[in-house]
């Protein structure tokens, strides 16, 4: 175990990084609406929690916490597979991402907590994408889809 | 020729055999041919009982002539064996043999509880040896003979009555299974098979008078003898548990077990030595709960209500099952216990076992004689005359003499012929006036119905006892052995009995001069051609009259009914067979010409009112009415409102109660205690909204009040 200044200042840093990622993705999970922005908020409260188990275990000189930190990132991309699949499928249910579509997993006889409605995007001018080179035909997408890649 | 074991087992397979076969292919294969297998295994059954009267007729006049020819008296230890019986055991059911009896009678009575040695390792002591044995004896072959016999003729007549019927394979397998359950219960030999194939017999019946299940009349009639009967079931089950308890055995017949012999209850060790049978109020208890057993199911008084509405069945059901032959299962129980009747203690110069089962016979007897007076369905009647009849029979066990006994079989055996007689001709009234039964809506059939009409004369004479016919010769001989009993309640008993003969020849003519003669009436169910049914129908009828004609007079003539009977080793109890007339108050050729007399007395009274004027059927209407005599008998003494207040209304206010406390009280405590945490979950529930955010916040909350917990603590 390493006693010196040094040390202490480093896993301060990396506990300081840890929290300022874990408090990001928990602002963001709770602020957020959109399932996938969600998704990447857990994951970024993931990563916050592995920096800072990183720290201790240089700080402690013991690879327990390092081996956790492969374990949750195993863990995660599993959990990325299956959320993943599972948007998909809520998507498909409701042609949309917003989690509050789905408050009718409440509890009966509980009133809705706002309406049953997606918020109505606001109406801004679609950003000028940065185009490629193009490289051969653009293949032509099915109508159904057009919109889909406005939202995004 | 064939061995008795053989022709036994041949008579009781068959009909089973014949069930099951019609049951499996009846309703897809066989269809409108579903009365072949019982038809044909029926055939085989009677054939092989009358080989079974035949050979046990036999083998008991040589071993009877054998031990007349016996120059030395037998040694005590091995006395001659009484009667001729021949155990057939098949196969151990349950039990393993029990220990040896300590005293050399055999009484077991003690031996459970006071030879430590005779412990079993069962803790629940020894358990009783039930082996699957069939006996071959008098009373069973005369039983057996007149059982396939009977339910021969019922099944052919069934063939043509039954035609059409969309459950005919049903009904067929039914038959051939009551046979077989009929057929058990008079030839095992064992109390506890016994109980099962009379319970057999009774669910029999209860599905055949439920036969037509969709007239909610059938169903209720049904479910009414099936629970009356279940009282006096009640009580033949504690008899039979008495039985074991007291004798701790529940055989017939003795059995060697290891060099010993066990005694049976109705075995020749105790039939030698009758002393040994227990008196005082164990005895009478075991005779009176048999007795309890015997009055439900041949319907005698208090038990009586179920059989007239058992006639809510298929008419030949009421013929075979509810007048030839499950319902004389009382009088045979009775016959074949009469040891244990005649055990009982000595009243009055009589023993209390008989006196009660004559008493009861003789009351019901005249009782169901007073309600078939007035009754207006034919059916019905029938079925009163039937309790009355079965009443008779139970007055003749009732003198517990052998004579007595002898007069009872014979009276069932004739009675099964002309009964079943009447019931066939009314059903086949039934099927010409398309079902119709109530005698104010039909009459003067005698020119539509030539047949039915002769035979149903045959029936009614033989029924009102009328010389030649076989109802006088068995009605005269219960007569004759009731007036040889001494004492003041059996002369009582004689006045019954000879009301009863002058009530059942009016009645039987009521009914039969209102059906067959005066004014011509032809309902409308009828149709326009009231005809005879086909010869199915008709040729069991005339070989039923021929036999109601015969049977009697043969039997008497040449006394073999009372010596094949005799031989029975429950019969030739000692100091039963050998006894006397003891007492001749009035000789037998005075009781023959006094009860023909009578009968043509009420016969001719019948004639007088119902073929006469119609101004004397009036005026002994309107007289009856006055008295209120007619309203009594009507309203069938109302046995039914009185066990509709007494036992029913109890009964039903008892059930509503347990069903209010399994309702509110069990139910509700239940409930309640499973309604606990689902109020408490309502409280948190108000938190569930769909929101995942909130639950997200709710986790962060939970989680900073822990942290904080920890910091503080």
């Amino acid at each position: 175990m390493a006693g010196t200044m040094n040390e202490y200042a480093l896993l301060h840093n990396y506990l300081a990084v840890g929290a300022m990622l874990f408090s990001i993705g928990l602002v963001g999970f709770f602020t957020r609406r959109n399932m996938i922005l969600m998704f990447l908020s857990t994951e970024i409260m993931l990563q916050g929690v592995s920096l800072s188990l990183v720290g201790w275990s240089r700080f402690y000189d013991h690879f327990g916490g390092q081996m956790l930190v492969i374990f949750i990132i195993v863990v995660a991309a599993c959990e990325a597979a299956v959320a993943l699949a599972l948007i998909v499928v809520l998507f498909r249910q409701t042609g949309s991402l917003d989690i509050a579509l789905w408050q009718r997993l409440r509890e009966a006889n509980q009133p809705p907590w706002q309406e049953d409605q997606p918020t109505p995007i606001p109406e801004e001018p679609v950003p000028e994408w940065p185009r490629l080179a193009r490289a051969g035909v653009r293949p032509t997408e099915p109508p159904e889809n057009a919109d889909f890649r406005d939202l995004l | 020729m064939f061995g008795i074991e053989s022709l036994l087992v041949v008579t009781v397979v068959m009909p089973l055999a014949a069930a099951v076969l019609t049951a499996l292919l009846g309703p897809r294969l066989l269809r409108s041919q579903s009365h072949w297998p019982t038809l044909v295994a029926l055939a085989i059954s009677l054939a092989a009982s009358l080989l079974l009267v035949w050979q046990v007729g036999e083998e008991s006049v040589q071993a009877h002539s054998a031990r007349q020819q016996e120059p030395i008296p037998p040694t005590h230890a091995q006395p001659h064996p009484l009667g001729y019986e021949r155990i057939i055991t098949l196969w151990t059911w349950t039990g393993s043999p029990g220990p040896a009896p300590a005293s050399p009678t055999g009484l077991t009575r003690s031996h459970r509880a006071s030879d430590a040695s005779n412990r079993h390792a069962d803790p629940l002591g020894p358990r009783p040896l039930i082996e699957v044995a069939l006996r071959a004896d008098p009373l069973t072959a005369i039983m057996l003979a007149t059982v396939t016999l009977i339910s021969f003729l019922v099944a052919v007549y069934s063939v043509g009555y039954m035609h059409g019927d969309p459950g005919y394979w049903r009904f067929f397998s039914y038959i051939a299974l009551f046979v077989f359950s009929m057929c058990m219960l008079v030839s095992v030999s064992n109390f506890l098979l016994l109980y099962v194939f009379w319970e057999a017999v009774g669910l029999c019946s209860y599905l055949l008078i439920g036969f037509w299940y969709q007239r909610p009349a059938a169903a209720a009639a049904g479910k009414k003898a099936f629970l009356v009967n279940r009282v006096g079931d009640f009580g033949f089950t504690l008899g039979v548990f008495l039985l074991w308890m007291t004798y701790g055995t529940l055989n017939f017949h003795d059995v060697q077990v290891g060099g010993h012999t066990q005694p049976g209850i109705l075995g020749q060790t105790f039939l030698q030595q009758p002393e040994h049978y227990v008196g005082g109020a164990v005895g009478t208890a075991i005779a009176l709960l048999l007795l309890a057993g015997a009055c439900g199911k041949s319907a005698q008084w208090p038990l009586h209500v179920w059989l007239p509405d058992a006639m809510e069945g298929p008419t030949p059901v009421s013929a075979l099952i509810h007048a030839a032959t499950m319902v004389t299962a009382g009088v045979y129980l009775t016959a074949r216990c009469l040891p244990l009747f005649l055990a009982t203690p000595v009243f009055s110069d009589t023993p209390v076992g008989p006196l009660v089962v004559a008493c009861i016979g003789g009351g019901t007897a005249l009782l169901a004689a007073l309600i078939a007076l007035t009754q207006t369905d034919l059916k019905r009647i029938l079925a009163y005359s039937t309790i009355s009849q079965l009443g008779y029979m139970f007055l003749a066990v009732g003198t517990g003499t052998a004579l007595g006994v002898t007069a009872g079989m014979f009276h069932l055996f004739t009675h099964a012929f002309f009964k079943a007689l009447l019931f066939l001709a009314a059903g086949s009234v039934m099927h010409a006036l398309g079902g119709v039964i109530d005698l104010r809506q039909f009459g003067g059939l005698r020119r539509h119905l030539p047949w039915t009409h002769t035979t149903m004369l045959f029936g009614c004479l033989a029924l009102a006892g009328l010389f030649p016919f076989a109802g006088f010769w068995s009605k005269d001989a219960i007569l004759v052995s009731l007036s040889q009993q001494e004492g003041l309640v059996y002369q009582v008993l004689v006045g019954l009995a000879m009301a009863t003969a002058f009530l059942t020849a009016f009645y039987t003519f009521r009914a039969f001069f209102l059906a067959f003669y005066g004014a011509e009436r032809i309902p409308e169910e009828a149709g326009h051609h009231v005809h005879e049914g086909p010869a199915w129908m008709t040729v069991p009828l005339v070989v039923l009259a021929a036999a109601s004609l015969v049977v009697g007079a043969y039997f008497e003539w040449t006394h073999g009914f009372a010596h094949f009977l005799a031989q029975t080793p429950s019969l030739s109890l000692t100091g039963l067979a050998a006894e006397g007339p003891r007492a001749e108050t009035l000789s037998h050729q005075n009781v023959a010409w006094i009860s023909t007399g009578i009968v043509l007395a009420g016969i001719a009274l019948a004639a007088g009112v119902y073929l006469g004027p119609r101004s004397l059927l009036e005026g002994l209407t309107r007289l009856s009415r006055a008295l209120g005599a007619y309203q009594i008998s009507y309203g069938k003494f109302f046995f039914d409102p009185l066990y509709q207040a007494v036992v029913v209304w109890p009964m039903w206010l008892v059930a509503r109660l347990c069903a209010w406390l399994d309702h509110r009280g069990i139910d509700g405590a239940v409930d309640g205690i499973g309604n606990i945490p689902r109020s408490l979950g309502s409280l948190f529930r108000s938190l569930q909204i769909g929101v995942i955010p909130f639950y997200a916040l709710a986790m962060i909350l939970g989680l900073l009040v822990l942290l904080g917990a920890l910091m503080i603590g």
